[in-house]
């Protein structure tokens, strides 16, 4: 290599190195957690698609119900390693913990209540910017069904 | 170290007026009181004049007018069509380029990386991994949808009776 | 009035041909003296500093005014003579003996002849010494020498730092100074 160019080189690949690093460090510690949660009613009778579900269609779709009805939109910021509260139709209510972050997945612990009693816990691993269906409990004749989706912030 | 040590290095900024005005200053005053010094200064002077009048000789001995012909020439040349292209790539892959590809490499991998660990797009792996559920007794179900890589937790409420306060039960899942 | 550098690469851009060669009468002979300075023989840094004006011709137009254009010049000088010097490994014998000619040519006489035979030692190992010295250091020292270039601008067509530039310059001297002591 020309030498004169050698010391600038040399630099820049070390600044460059430090910057990946910093950036590959600061991928693993995300300050917060954008956690939304879309309360939907999948009904078995009637007939329609609430266009403000556009979005989750696909992901619909495939639990065969006749209608979707969007009953509630709701997005927190939950601090890392902290736990937030949503309010879910019924009486519900919904409490989200992350947990940790790894290879831009989002570990979230998950909380389900109805009043006081546990309707189900447990804790998965989303990718980060994705979702997961959580369904079943019963709800104006028809099933509730909730996204939960997360960003790291 | 002594003075003189010390200030060896400062006698050829100071010869070439690099340093600043107190800095050259001692050193003004220590040359002129230093033969040792005084006798660097002279060395350098002589090694600086030497190599000026050599080089400078031989390029007196250099006429403009052949020299700019043979420039001229070189403009007015009509290169083969397959030299440029040729010096290009040449030049991408000279050694002090091929330095500069090293980050360039590094962003790539981590490019391709990226695209693999950051889904964007219909590319997305939605699927989630389920670690722990505990759904209290009740029946759950765990599905992979394919379609749009999405998971689902569906729970299966209990028909018995357990969820009386519930307006209403889940007579069945869904049918996936 | 004469016109300054900048004025006359600006009617180079707009293809003015009598204004470049009117930089190449400028420059040539400073331009081969860098050359000669880091190359070791006459003729390949003859053929260096034409390449280097007909490279500068072919990339006037992208000449921005950034830097002075003596310092762009020198920058395109002193990289074709290291990219020369990596391709042919020419016998380092060679600028020596075209000194030498040279000398003899002119048949010098000085006036007292001990200082003359002293005078003509301390050449002849200086081309010897110059050239033992590696392209960096070559490069500092003939580009201070030539023009009396400040660090700064060495360290502009060598891309390196003023620091740097010192550090060569101070190596390159203490070498120099080591190899010629019984000359100086």
């Amino acid at each position: 290599m020309s030498k004169k160019l050698r010391n600038p080189v040399l630099l820049f690949n070390l600044f460059f190195l430090a910057v990946t690093g910093w950036l590959h460090a600061a991928d693993k510690t995300p300050q917060s957690v954008k956690v939304t949660v879309v309360s939907i009613l999948a009904g078995s009778t009637g007939d329609g698609f609430d266009p403000k579900l556009k979005g989750l269609e696909q992901q619909l779709r495939p639990l065969k119900h006749h209608s979707y009805r969007s009953l509630k939109d709701e997005t927190q910021t939950i601090p890392w390693q902290g736990n937030k509260t949503f309010e879910i139709p019924g009486g519900r209510s919904l409490t989200i913990t992350t947990q940790e972050f790894q290879n831009n997945r989002i570990g979230l612990k998950i909380h389900l209540t109805q009043g006081e009693k546990p309707l189900i816990d447990t804790t998965v691993k989303i990718a980060n910017k994705g979702n997961i269906i959580l369904g079943g409990p019963a709800h104006e004749g028809g099933s509730l069904v909730l996204s939960i989706s997360a960003a790291a912030q | 170290m002594s003075q003189c040590e010390f200030l060896e290095e400062s006698i050829g900024r100071w010869l070439d007026g690099e340093l600043p005005p107190a800095e050259s200053e001692a050193v003004r005053r220590h040359v002129a009181s230093c033969a040792d010094c005084g006798a660097v200064c002279q060395r350098l002077e002589k090694i600086q004049l030497t190599l000026g009048t050599l080089l400078a000789a031989e390029a007196a001995r250099l006429e403009f007018a052949p020299f700019w012909l043979e420039v001229q020439h070189r403009i007015e040349a009509k290169r083969p069509w397959h030299v440029e292209p040729i010096e290009a790539v040449q030049s991408l892959f000279s050694v002090p380029r091929l330095a500069w590809l090293v980050p360039a490499a590094i962003i790539l991998v981590l490019g391709f990386l990226s695209l693999a660990k950051w889904p964007t797009g219909v590319e997305v792996n939605n699927y989630a991994s389920v670690e722990s559920i505990d759904a209290h007794g009740r029946n759950v179900a765990l599905l992979r949808e394919d379609e749009t890589k999405t998971t689902i937790i569906w729970l299966y409420q209990d028909p018995e009776g357990e969820d009386e306060n519930v307006e209403e039960t889940a007579k069945s899942g869904p049918a996936f | 009035m004469e016109l300054s550098d900048w004025q006359l690469v600006e009617k180079c851009q707009a293809g003015d041909a009598k204004a470049f060669e009117e930089l190449v009468s400028r420059y040539y002979q400073k331009v081969f003296m860098v050359i000669l300075g880091l190359m070791r023989n006459r003729e390949d840094a003859l053929e260096v500093a034409q390449e280097t004006f007909f490279r500068a011709f072919r990339k006037i137009k992208s000449f921005q005014g950034g830097s002075s254009f003596y310092t762009w010049i020198y920058r395109i000088a002193v990289n074709n003579a290291i990219d020369a010097q990596r391709k042919q490994k020419r016998n380092p014998l060679d600028f020596h003996e075209a000194m030498d000619g040279m000398f003899e040519a002119r048949n010098e006489v000085a006036k007292d002849p001990f200082t003359d035979v002293h005078d003509r030692q301390l050449r002849e190992n200086m081309t010897k010494a110059i050239n033992e010295l590696t392209a960096e250091h070559k490069a500092v020292i003939v580009l201070r020498t030539i023009e009396g270039m400040s660090y700064k601008d060495i360290g502009e067509i060598l891309g390196c730092s003023e620091g740097t530039v010192m550090s060569r310059l101070h190596y390159a001297r203490k070498k120099l100074q080591d190899k010629l002591k019984v000359f100086l």
